[in-house]
């Protein structure tokens, strides 16, 4: 029986539309609406979507970089949906993340070693500052970085490199979980093999638990155990790699897996081609969010919003096709 | 020349460089290709291989410090580097169309799109405004823009990305151009709004049997919309071929590397592949051939001296001195989805 | 660095700017040998002549001041007004030399001053929002609707004649561009993902905006500060021209123009009669000001195209 590291129940995040000239809010930007799920220890948990499905804020709420507006997270057993400042900083030793973009997320102005080792003497890790240089050397060995460069600056890497930089500054801390946002989407098609291998040899040499995001499926295939597929702050499916994508079963998430293009001339697959753009997360449709772009909408769909059930053994889906 | 065709546009060693303060960027630095009328060619490459530089020097639409300093681009039988700048006024647009990455900042946010469609109308042919317009509505139309009447009014910034990228779109064909050029036009898109734009040119380009240049650095892409492709890496062409040949029997070790080391959503990949090292700095190119320091069979000559662009067989051109190693990989079936 | 070095050098105008610096410390520097003072207070300017008429280049020491200087037991260091006198005998070059190191103490006074005040107010108005930020930036721009030199003068009227009078209605009056310049990059700084990557570290708030934002933000405010030092000194200029500034015979660029007033147009029939006492101390103050601008000019530019290639 596998443990359960992480909880995520009914969280909800919104972001408040401000207008006017005493910045009254207006509206609601629904990011992320009431969404449960669980990640499993040493599991690489793919989570799926387009832009405005709310993946990314997902991963930010859970670490608190953003604050949930409602819902629990359940760390290693302990609520920390709310915790103080400072309890929730010492939690953040054990969940880390890696961020899309190479470039701003890591300060220009601190040499690299420094960035690494940040997170160390935050947490008064080691004796002193030359034991943890030392440990970044390590580090940086491990990511494929020669150790010689650490007081180099930061533009003077390319983007893969500092992408394992970003890797070596989460990894120093030694965490339990490693939210990995995008974290191959800003780089070189030759050089996303290199991380993605990186990151799959760390998994298992550390005993990493990862919650990967992002909207590339053939990634999220060949990396993920399990998937979930995310639609204008909704989850509407859940289910393992395998079956996942050997049986879908949600029109959007068999619309999504038909529109990645694939490098294979002969390749032929079933092509839906979703009408209409995606809708505005502060103005989603009533009932079920994708019901007016999808080919097999009932008139069910547009009056009452399906909830996530179990179809198959361990497979989600939020879907009316499937309980009536 | 293939089957005795003559190719629409033939682009023979072309070279541009940028004259920085910093030292001379090669950034195109002998590319050679050719697109048929009615055919798609895919320029497939990553970052800083030159590929978007191609495009703008086709179009002699390159800012200083770039120049062309080399090279034929041989268009309907014509040098187009030749040409003075109010000629190719009167070809761009009209002949040559070009649609870009980012819909946001290539539309003017100041003008309305049916400004900008009608614009090109009414410098190409001698039309009034009136009708440049219904022009436009119909243009907006055909690229399955709903409700045509009111967005011709509407500004870029009120329009979703991929209504912004179809407005692009029948800019760019709203003259009939004989050739289209795409520089990612969908790499910042979903990929379901991908899905529905890569649909909408299919069908575009097959009503007018023009022709396509798509640019993009995804395979995916380029499998679904190219017939022949030309892979480039650091400022060159390194192989030219239709598109079952690319994917199948592959002979440059860049492109060999690139196919096996992407993730796929048609296959179970237990491992992927890797080429090591990063892509070369422009302003300071190895010696030898460009990809060698990277590339798993390299020789020490690939180290010193630059392979030039050769025929292997009738429409297939590779520039690497090690192709029977490429071979014997590609037969030992290490190429997946063959 | 080495890169900001080179590029310094290598640009014309920059280069005519560190010239010009440099020869304005080495002035200042050797002020004392070059135009000693007669007195213990090196600021008050030795007078030449009684006579309310300037004297041209070259006047030698009237005799009644020699006896005045002898009856007083001072020594006479030099006695010929080489740039001539302005009004009331007081020799220009010796003005114009210690002129310059109070040009200096003016302007890096007030702009350290004032830089410190706007940047702690944009900081803290930037990194905590809402309404702190509403209240300081209003206070910000009530200062802002104030006329500056008006305003200064006002002050200075009420605080009472006198260069550090002057230089305390410069500060008050002259933080508000830096508290706007730093709020506005701290609020764009805070947005960028290493400082979203520090928070997820378990970084401090404090440490945060210490070790990551204040060091990404606060050179376009330094350059600022570089270029507002020549514009420091042409208001307090201006100021004891209009006679707010410096005590009489107080050695300032400014308090020698306004020794001017009278005198920028001479006897009819020879207009520029007295234009020594316009020329020298307004050369002064505008190849001051000029090298303070070329050289903040160049550090923008470096700055500039650095953070962009940097990325």
């Amino acid at each position: 029986m596998v443990n359960s590291m992480l909880q995520v129940k009914n969280l909800v995040k919104y972001f408040p539309i401000k207008k006017g000239v005493f910045r009254k809010t207006v509206g609601w930007i629904k990011a992320v609406d009431d969404i449960s799920f669980e990640i499993y220890e040493g599991e690489t948990l793919g989570l799926v979507g387009e832009s405005g499905c709310g993946k990314t804020t997902t991963a930010l709420t859970i670490l608190r970089l953003e604050e949930p507006t409602k819902g629990q997270i359940i760390f290693n057993g302990r609520d920390i949906t709310r915790i103080n400042k400072r309890d929730m900083r010492k939690e953040r030793k054990n969940m880390q993340i890696i961020f899309q973009d190479p470039y701003s997320s890591l300060d220009p102005r601190m040499k690299i070693k420094d960035i690494i080792a940040e997170g160390m003497s935050t947490h008064s890790m080691l004796k002193n500052a030359q034991e943890r240089y030392k440990r970044v050397g390590e580090l940086l060995e491990r990511v494929g970085i020669p150790d010689k460069y650490m007081d180099r600056f930061p533009h003077e890497f390319s983007g893969g490199q500092r992408q394992r930089i970003g890797i070596a500054r989460a990894l120093a801390l030694e965490p339990k979980i490693i939210m990995c946002d995008e974290a191959v989407s800003a780089l070189d098609v030759s050089i996303r093999s290199q991380i993605i291998n990186l990151l799959k040899d760390l998994q298992k040499e550390y005993n990493l638990t990862y919650l990967f995001v992002a909207h590339d499926l053939s990634v999220i295939k060949y990396i993920s155990d399990r998937v979930i597929v995310m639609y204008l702050g909704k989850i509407v499916e859940i289910a393992d790699k395998k079956e996942f994508f050997n049986n879908t079963l949600h029109p959007y998430a068999q619309a999504l897996i038909s529109a990645v293009p694939v490098p294979n001339p002969d390749y032929k697959k079933k092509r839906i081609i979703l009408q209409g753009d995606v809708p505005s997360p502060a103005n989603p449709p009533k009932g079920c969010r994708f019901h007016p772009r999808c080919s097999k909408v009932m008139k069910i769909c547009s009056e009452i919003e399906p909830k996530l059930n179990e179809i198959k053994e361990k497979h989600f889906v939020a879907c009316h096709l499937y309980t009536h | 020349m293939i089957n005795n065709r003559k190719p629409l546009l033939e682009v023979k060693d072309l070279k541009t460089y940028f004259f920085t303060e910093d030292g001379v960027v090669k950034a195109v630095d002998g590319v050679d290709f050719e697109v048929y009328q009615g055919e798609t060619l895919g320029i497939v490459g990553e970052s800083a291989c030159g590929k978007s530089v191609t495009a703008f020097s086709i179009m002699k639409l390159l800012d200083y410090p770039g120049k062309t300093v080399g090279g034929e681009v041989i268009f309907k039988g014509e040098n187009l580097l030749e040409k003075t700048e109010d000629e190719m006024r009167r070809i761009r647009g009209k002949e040559i169309a070009m649609i870009f990455q980012e819909p946001m900042t290539a539309l003017n946010p100041v003008l309305t799109v049916g400004f900008q469609i009608s614009e090109a109308l009414m410098i190409h042919f001698k039309i009034s405004k009136e009708e440049a317009m219904k022009k436009s509505v119909e243009l907006l139309k055909k690229v399955g823009i709903p409700i045509p009447e009111q967005r011709v009014n509407e500004y870029p910034h009120q329009l979703s990305g991929g209504m912004r990228q179809r407005a692009m779109i029948a800019m760019a064909m709203s003259c009939d151009p004989s050739l289209l050029i795409a520089d990612e036009p969908t790499t910042a898109l979903d990929v379901t709004i991908q899905a529905q734009i890569l649909d909408l040119m299919r069908s575009l380009l097959k009503d007018f049997n023009g022709s396509l240049i798509m640019i993009t650095h995804d395979l995916g892409v380029i499998a679904e919309i190219a017939d022949r492709i030309a892979v480039m890496y650091a400022g060159k062409v390194v192989e030219h071929a239709d598109k079952k040949t690319i994917f199948h029997n592959p002979l440059h070790p860049y492109t060999f590397g690139l196919l096996t080391s992407i993730p796929r959503l048609d296959l179970e990949l237990k491992r992927l592949d890797t080429i090591p090292g990063i892509v070369p700095d422009p302003l300071h190119f190895p010696v030898g051939c460009k990809f060698n320091p990277r590339c798993r069979f390299a020789t020490d000559r690939c180290k010193e001296e630059e392979p030039c662009l050769v025929k292997v067989e009738e429409g297939h051109l590779v520039r690497c001195w090690n192709i029977e190693s490429v071979i014997k990989e590609v037969k030992k079936g290490l190429l997946v989805g063959v | 660095m080495n890169r900001t070095l080179k590029k310094l050098f290598s640009n014309a105008a920059s280069l005519t700017g560190i010239i010009l610096l440099v020869f304005f410390i080495i002035i200042a520097i050797f002020a004392p040998v070059i135009a000693p003072p007669f007195s213990d207070d090196p600021y008050q300017i030795p007078r030449m002549s009684w006579d309310v008429h300037p004297q041209p280049p070259g006047f030698p020491m009237s005799d009644n001041i020699r006896e005045i200087y002898d009856y007083m037991g001072t020594e006479i260091k030099y006695d010929k007004a080489i740039c001539g006198t302005a009004e009331g005998g007081y020799d220009i070059f010796y003005g114009l030399i210690w002129g310059t190191r109070t040009a200096f103490k003016i302007g890096i006074i007030t702009v350290s001053l004032s830089m410190l005040i706007g940047i702690l107010i944009g900081s803290i108005s930037a990194y905590f929002g809402k309404w702190v930020d509403e209240i300081l930036m209003r206070l910000t721009d009530i200062f802002l609707s104030f006329p500056f030199l008006v305003a200064a003068m006002v002050l200075t009227t009420v605080l009472g004649r006198g260069l550090d009078k002057v230089m305390i209605a410069l500060i008050v009056f002259g933080w508000m561009g830096y508290a706007r310049v730093i709020r506005g990059s701290i609020l764009s700084a805070k947005e960028e993902t290493y400082v979203m990557a520090a928070k997820a570290l378990g970084v401090k708030d404090a440490k945060i905006i210490w070790k990551h934002l204040l060091p990404n933000t606060i050179f376009p405010v330094l350059i600022q500060g570089s270029m507002n030092i020549g514009s420091m000194v042409i208001t307090a200029a201006a100021l004891s021209f209009l006679g707010v500034g410096a005590p009489v015979g107080y050695a300032d660029w400014g308090q020698m123009v306004s020794f001017a007033r009278n005198w920028i147009i001479g006897a009819p029939g020879n207009a520029g009669q007295y234009w020594y006492t316009v020329f020298y101390p307004g050369i002064f103050i505008v190849l001051f000001v000029l090298a303070w601008n070329l050289i903040g000019d160049t550090l923008r530019d470096i700055l500039d195209p650095r953070l962009r290639g940097e990325l």
